[in-house]
C-alpha cells in the first residue's frame, strides 16, 4: 500500500482506534493528536507497517466489533466505566451498530412541551402500595415527584371509610401547612386537623397533619398512660420525606416514632429514592409484628434531561446521550467538555488551575 | 468571560428554548435576592396579561395572608415574572411563591439549594449552578441524593412531556459530581440515633430498667450495628478456624507463654544494653582511646586529645587532632585502627582539651609519623558470652528454653500472635456494637441520678416525672434553671428572651439595637448554669441580639412586625422561625402547668402576647 493510501485510510478513523493501531507500535502514543499518530504510523518499519496495514484491514472489514464507548475526559472520574465488550450493551446501543455519536443540541430540546390532559390512572406501583397496606407495613422510595401523595390520600381515603384515624407527619412546618391545604382541598375543613407545638386546630378530625417530633412526644405520652389522643382508633400513619432519618440532630425522632408506633397502626413511610430502602424495610419488619413492603423504582413519571449552559449563553447537550442514564457511568457531551474546560482556563487564576 | 451567567440572560435563553418556568438554585439567600434585583436594571418585563394575572393570584394570597401585602419583592414579581424563594423568606410569602408556581404564573424562582427539601414544587426546568454547599461553614460536596433531590423539581407529571436540568457554571461548580449525582444510584443511609436526656427519663417512666435493653435493640441503629457485628463475627469464625491450627502444645497456652517468654527476654537484653550498650569492637577499643593515643582515621592519622560520650545517646565519642592542627570530634566508630604509639599530652579541662605546649608536640609528632605504623591488635569479646547467662536466669522461669517444641513455637509464634491479636480485636468490637447503645444509655441514667431525676433504682423521682415533659434541645439546662428557681418572678416577656436564646443554634451574624439590663443579668446568670453542665450537655448559643427581639416583641405588643424588623438586621423568614421556635418551647413550659402554675401561667401569657401579626397567619 503506499503511503498516500495509507495516510487516507487511517485519516478515516477515530482517534480511539488509531490508538488502538499504535498500541504496542509507537512509544507514548496516547500522548499524540490524530495528524500525528498518522504521520508517526506511515513512518514505522516495514515490518510493524505490514503489521498495521492487517489490523487495518481486519478493523475496516469487520465493523461488528463496537468501539469502546468514549472515555471520560477530565472533568469525570465515574466509578463505573460501561463496557460493551464484558457487559451486555444496553437496549439502545446493540452490538451491531457503532456508538451512537453525540446527540445534538436540536434533538436534546426536542418534544418539549404540555400533554393534553389525560384521565387519571394510578401507576401499578401506586395500586400495590394502597392494597399492600390493607395488611402490611409499607415503605415507598421512589423519585421525587412521581406519585407518592396520590398514595398517601387514597391510603388516607381507605382509613377513613374503614373509621380509622390517620397520622400524617412532615418534617418541615413549612410543608405541614402546605399539605393542609391540600388535604383540606380534598376532604373539606372537616376531616383535617393540624397539631403544632402551641397550637390545635381541629384536634378531633380524623386526619391529623403535624410534625414528626409532635407524633413522637404523642407516643411517649401514651407509652407512659398519659393517653390524651384516641390512639387506640389510630388505623394509618404516613411519615413523609422519611430520608429525614439520615438527618444528623432529628433522624433519631423518626427511629423513635417507628420503634414506639402502636401495633394495630399501619406504616407508610414516603422516601425519596435513597440507596437502602430494602435495610430499612428488613429493620421495620424485624421490629414490627407484620412485615414491611418495600416499592421501589427509579423511573421518573416524566423523563428528565440536562443541558449545559454556558456563561455567554451557548448551550450544548450535558450528556451524549438524550435521556440520562441510570447507575451506567456517564459520559460528557464533548461540546460541553470543551466550554466548560474553556470556562475553567479563563476564570481559573493560573496559581489555583489544577 | 464572567464566572457566571447573569440572571436575565440565563432567563432570556431558557424562555427562548421554552424551559420555563424554571427553579434556579443559587448558593445563598443573598444571591437570590441580588438576582431578583438585577431585573431591575435590565428590563425584560412580561405582558400585561400575564402580569395581571400575578396581581390576581397575589390579591388571593394577600386576602389569606395580610402580612405580603407590603412585600418589597412584588413590584418586581407582577412585572418580571420571577421571585425569590428562601428560608429568609416569611412562610406566609414563600407560600405566595409556591402558588403563583403551581398556577403557572411565574418564568423563574430563584431559591438556596440548602432548602431544597423545602421546595416542594415543581417546574419544567431546574437550574444547577453549584456542587458543593455550605455546611456548618464547611464546604461540602454535594451527595446523590441531594443532587437528585434538585434535579427532582424538573419536569410536572401531566403537565410536561419531558423535564430539564440546565448546569450553568459558578465558581462553586465542578461538573464531575453533577454528572456523578445525576447518573448514579443515591447513597445508602445511615442511622444518626443519639440517647438524649427526655428519652431516657421518658422510657424509664413507662418501662422498667429491665425492659430499656430490648426496646434499644429494636432502633435502626442496633440494626444496623448488627448488621456489621454479624459481618465481624464472619471474619472472627475464620479467624478462630484458622488458630485451631495452632493448638494446644507442651504448655496448655503456648502462644501467651511464648510471647511472655520473649518479652522477659527482650527486657533483660534491652537492660543489659542500657548500661553497656557499645558493640562489642567499640567497648574493646574505648579503654585504649586515651589523650595521645594516635589513631587511624580512614587513611589518615590523628592523635586522641579527649575522650566523652554524647549527650543525647550517650554514644562514646572522641576529639581528635588531625594533621595541620584540625581539631575535630568524631563518634568512636569512626577509628578504623588503633595505632601502637602514645605521645605525652597534658589534657586541660577546655579547648582544646591539652595544654598549648602538649598541642604543638603533639602537632609536631604527627608531622614526622611514617606513613605505615604498627597497629594495636585488640580482643573482641564476642556477645556469645552473655547468652547463657540470660538463657540461666530465665530458665528459673520458664520452662520454654528446654522445652522440646521450642523450635516449633519460636516459627509459629508470629503468625499465632497475629491471629490471637486479631481475634481480641473483633471480639471486643463487635461486643462493643452489641452494647454500644446501651452503654450510652446508661451513661445518661447516670447524669440523671447525679441531677436527681432518678433514683438509684432508675425510678422517676417527683423531679425526672415533670421534667421528662421538656422534650427540646438543652432539656437539663432547662429544667435545673426551673429547680433554680431562675424563672421565679420573671416577667413574660424576659422569659420567653431566655427561652428564645437558648432556642436559637444558628450563628449566622446579625444585630439588633436596643438592650435592656434585665435580660443582660439573667442570661449571665443563665450561661454560668449553662457552663457548669457543660460536661454533660452541649451549651446553646445564648445570643443576647435574639433574646432582645423576642423580648421586644412581647414587651411591647403594640409594635408592629414591619418595625421588628427594622430594629435589626437578621432575616425576616429567619425571625419568624424564631419566634416559633420559642413559642414551642413555651409551650413545652406551659405543659408543667400541674406542677409548676405559676411558671406555665407566664409560658401561657407569653404566648398570647406572641401569638399577633404574622404569628397569627398560619398554625
Amino acid at each position: 500500500m503506499t503511503n498516500d493510501a495509507l495516510a487516507n485510510q487511517l485519516a478515516g478513523l477515530s482517534v480511539r482506534l488509531l490508538h488502538r493501531l499504535a498500541k504496542n507500535r509507537v512509544p507514548r502514543h496516547f500522548r499524540m493528536g490524530k495528524n500525528r499518530l498518522i504521520q508517526t504510523l506511515l513512518e514505522l518499519p516495514p515490518e510493524q507497517r505490514a503489521e498495521v496495514e492487517t489490523a487495518l484491514a481486519s478493523l475496516l472489514q469487520a465493523p461488528a466489533r463496537p468501539p469502546q464507548p468514549p472515555k471520560p475526559g477530565k472533568v469525570d472520574k465515574p466509578k463505573r466505566q460501561p463496557d460493551a465488550v464484558s457487559r451486555p450493551a444496553p437496549a439502545e446501543q446493540p452490538h451491531s451498530v457503532p456508538a451512537k455519536p453525540a446527540i445534538s443540541i436540536q434533538a436534546l430540546f426536542e418534544g418539549i412541551g404540555v400533554p393534553p390532559p389525560q384521565p387519571f390512572k394510578p401507576d401499578d406501583w401506586q395500586q400495590e402500595a394502597i392494597d399492600r397496606l390493607a395488611t402490611n407495613d409499607v415503605i415507598l422510595s421512589v423519585p421525587t415527584g412521581s406519585g407518592k401523595t396520590y398514595v398517601a390520600v387514597e391510603a388516607m381515603r381507605r382509613a377513613i371509610e374503614a373509621d380509622r384515624m390517620v397520622i400524617y407527619t412532615s418534617p418541615l412546618k413549612a410543608l405541614s401547612n402546605t399539605k393542609l391545604t391540600e388535604f383540606t382541598q380534598i376532604f373539606g375543613a372537616d376531616q383535617v386537623g393540624i397539631l403544632t407545638g402551641d397550637r390545635r386546630d381541629n384536634p378531633q378530625a380524623p386526619i391529623l397533619i403535624m410534625t414528626t417530633e409532635i407524633l413522637r412526644n404523642l407516643l411517649y405520652d401514651a407509652a407512659s398512660g398519659e393517653i390524651d389522643m384516641r390512639l387506640d382508633t389510630l388505623g394509618l400513619i404516613i411519615l413523609d420525606e422519611s430520608q429525614f432519618l439520615a438527618d444528623r440532630e432529628r433522624g433519631v425522632v423518626w427511629e423513635e416514632t417507628i420503634i414506639f408506633c402502636p401495633a394495630q397502626a399501619r406504616l407508610l413511610l414516603l422516601s425519596a429514592s435513597i440507596g437502602n430502602p430494602d435495610e430499612i424495610a428488613a429493620w421495620i419488619s424485624s421490629i414490627r409484628s407484620k412485615s414491611c413492603h418495600l416499592i421501589q423504582h427509579r423511573n421518573r413519571s416524566v423523563p428528565l434531561r440536562a443541558a449545559y449552559l454556558d456563561p455567554s449563553g451557548k448551550l450544548a447537550p450535558f450528556f451524549r446521550t438524550r435521556d440520562i442514564a441510570r447507575g451506567r457511568g456517564f459520559a460528557l457531551h464533548p461540546e460541553t467538555k470543551r466550554l466548560f474546560a474553556n470556562y475553567e482556563d479563563q476564570t481559573l487564576s493560573p496559581r489555583s488551575k489544577r | 468571560m464572567p464566572p457566571a451567567i447573569h440572571p436575565v440572560d440565563l432567563l432570556r435563553v431558557l424562555r427562548h428554548q421554552r424551559l420555563t418556568p424554571a427553579i434556579v438554585f443559587l448558593t445563598s439567600r443573598r444571591a437570590c435576592d441580588e438576582a431578583i434585583g438585577s431585573f431591575e436594571h435590565r428590563q425584560l418585563p412580561i405582558p400585561p396579561t400575564r402580569s395581571a394575572a400575578i396581581t390576581d393570584v397575589l390579591d388571593h394570597m394577600i386576602a389569606e395572608y395580610p402580612s405580603i401585602a407590603d412585600h418589597p419583592l412584588i413590584p418586581t414579581v407582577q412585572r418580571y415574572g420571577v421571585a425569590a424563594h428562601h428560608a429568609g423568606h416569611l412562610p406566609s410569602w414563600k407560600i405566595a411563591v409556591e402558588e403563583l408556581m403551581r398556577q403557572g404564573c411565574l418564568d423563574a424562582v430563584f431559591a438556596t439549594t440548602t432548602l431544597a427539601a423545602g421546595v416542594d414544587f415543581p417546574a419544567r426546568t431546574v437550574v444547577i449552578t453549584q456542587s458543593s454547599v455550605r455546611k456548618d461553614r464547611d464546604i461540602m460536596e454535594l451527595t446523590v441524593n441531594e443532587i437528585q433531590q434538585l434535579a427532582g423539581r424538573g419536569g410536572r407529571r401531566g403537565k410536561d412531556y419531558v423535564g430539564f436540568v440546565v448546569v450553568t457554571p459558578s465558581p462553586y461548580i465542578d461538573l464531575g459530581p453533577i454528572a456523578n449525582g445525576l447518573t448514579n444510584h443515591p447513597e445508602p443511609i445511615d442511622s444518626q440515633f443519639v440517647v438524649s436526656y427526655p428519652m431516657v427519663l421518658n422510657l424509664l417512666k413507662a418501662h422498667s430498667i429491665d425492659h430499656i435493653q430490648p426496646i434499644l435493640e429494636k432502633s435502626f441503629a442496633q440494626f444496623q450495628l448488627n448488621q456489621r457485628a454479624d459481618a465481624y463475627e464472619t471474619k472472627l469464625d475464620d479467624v478462630e478456624t484458622q488458630l485451631e491450627t495452632y493448638g494446644q502444645r507442651e504448655c496448655a497456652d503456648w502462644i501467651a507463654q511464648w510471647q511472655s517468654f520473649s518479652l522477659a527476654k527482650k527486657r533483660r537484653s534491652h537492660h543489659r544494653r542500657k548500661t553497656q550498650h557499645d558493640s562489642p569492637e567499640i567497648s574493646a577499643q574505648l579503654a585504649f582511646l586515651t589523650p595521645g593515643r594516635a589513631v587511624e582515621l580512614s587513611k589518615d592519622h590523628a592523635i586522641v586529645l579527649r575522650q566523652y560520650r554524647s549527650r543525647g545517646q550517650g554514644a562514646p565519642m572522641l576529639t581528635v587532632m588531625r594533621s595541620g592542627g584540625r581539631i575535630i570530634e568524631y563518634p568512636a566508630s569512626a577509628v578504623t585502627a588503633v595505632i601502637d604509639e602514645v605521645i605525652d599530652v597534658t589534657e586541660a579541662r577546655r579547648f582544646p582539651w591539652c595544654t598549648p605546649q602538649s598541642l604543638n608536640h603533639a602537632i609536631e609528632t604527627l608531622e614526622q609519623f611514617p606513613a605505615r605504623l604498627r597497629r594495636l591488635p585488640i580482643r573482641v569479646d564476642q556477645d556469645g558470652a552473655d547468652n547463657p547467662i540470660l538463657t540461666e536466669t530465665l530458665r528459673d522461669e520458664f520452662p520454654c528454653p528446654t522445652c522440646p517444641s521450642r523450635p516449633a513455637c519460636q516459627k509459629d509464634h508470629p503468625q499465632a500472635l497475629k491471629l490471637r491479636q486479631e481475634e481480641h480485636r473483633l471480639t471486643k468490637t463487635i461486643h462493643a456494637m452489641r452494647t454500644e447503645l446501651w452503654h450510652r444509655f446508661q451513661q445518661h441514667i447516670e447524669v440523671l441520678q447525679k441531677f436527681g431525676y432518678l433514683t438509684p433504682t432508675c425510678q422517676l423521682t417527683s423531679e425526672g416525672d415533670w421534667a421528662r415533659l421538656i422534650r427540646i434541645n438543652h432539656s437539663l439546662l432547662i429544667t435545673e434553671l426551673i429547680r433554680m428557681g431562675a424563672f421565679e418572678g420573671i416577667n413574660a416577656s424576659l422569659l420567653a428572651g431566655v427561652l428564645a436564646s437558648i432556642a436559637h443554634d444558628d450563628d449566622r451574624p446579625a444585630s439588633f439595637a436596643g438592650r435592656q439590663q434585665a435580660l443582660i443579668s439573667t442570661l449571665g446568670q443563665v450561661r454560668k448554669v449553662a457552663h457548669s453542665l457543660s460536661a454533660y450537655e452541649e451549651p446553646p448559643l445564648l445570643r443576647l441580639d435574639v433574646a432582645a427581639i423576642v423580648d421586644r416583641w412581647i414587651a411591647e405588643p403594640t409594635l408592629p412586625w414591619s418595625e421588628l424588623i427594622r430594629a435589626t438586621t437578621m432575616a425576616e423568614g429567619d425571625i419568624y422561625r424564631l419566634l416559633a421556635r420559642t413559642l414551642e418551647y413555651l409551650s413545652q413550659l406551659h405543659g408543667l402547668r400541674s406542677t409548676h402554675p405559676g411558671l406555665a401561667d407566664i409560658a401561657r401569657d407569653a404566648m398570647d402576647l406572641m401569638r399577633r401579626d404574622v404569628l397569627q397567619e398560619l398554625p
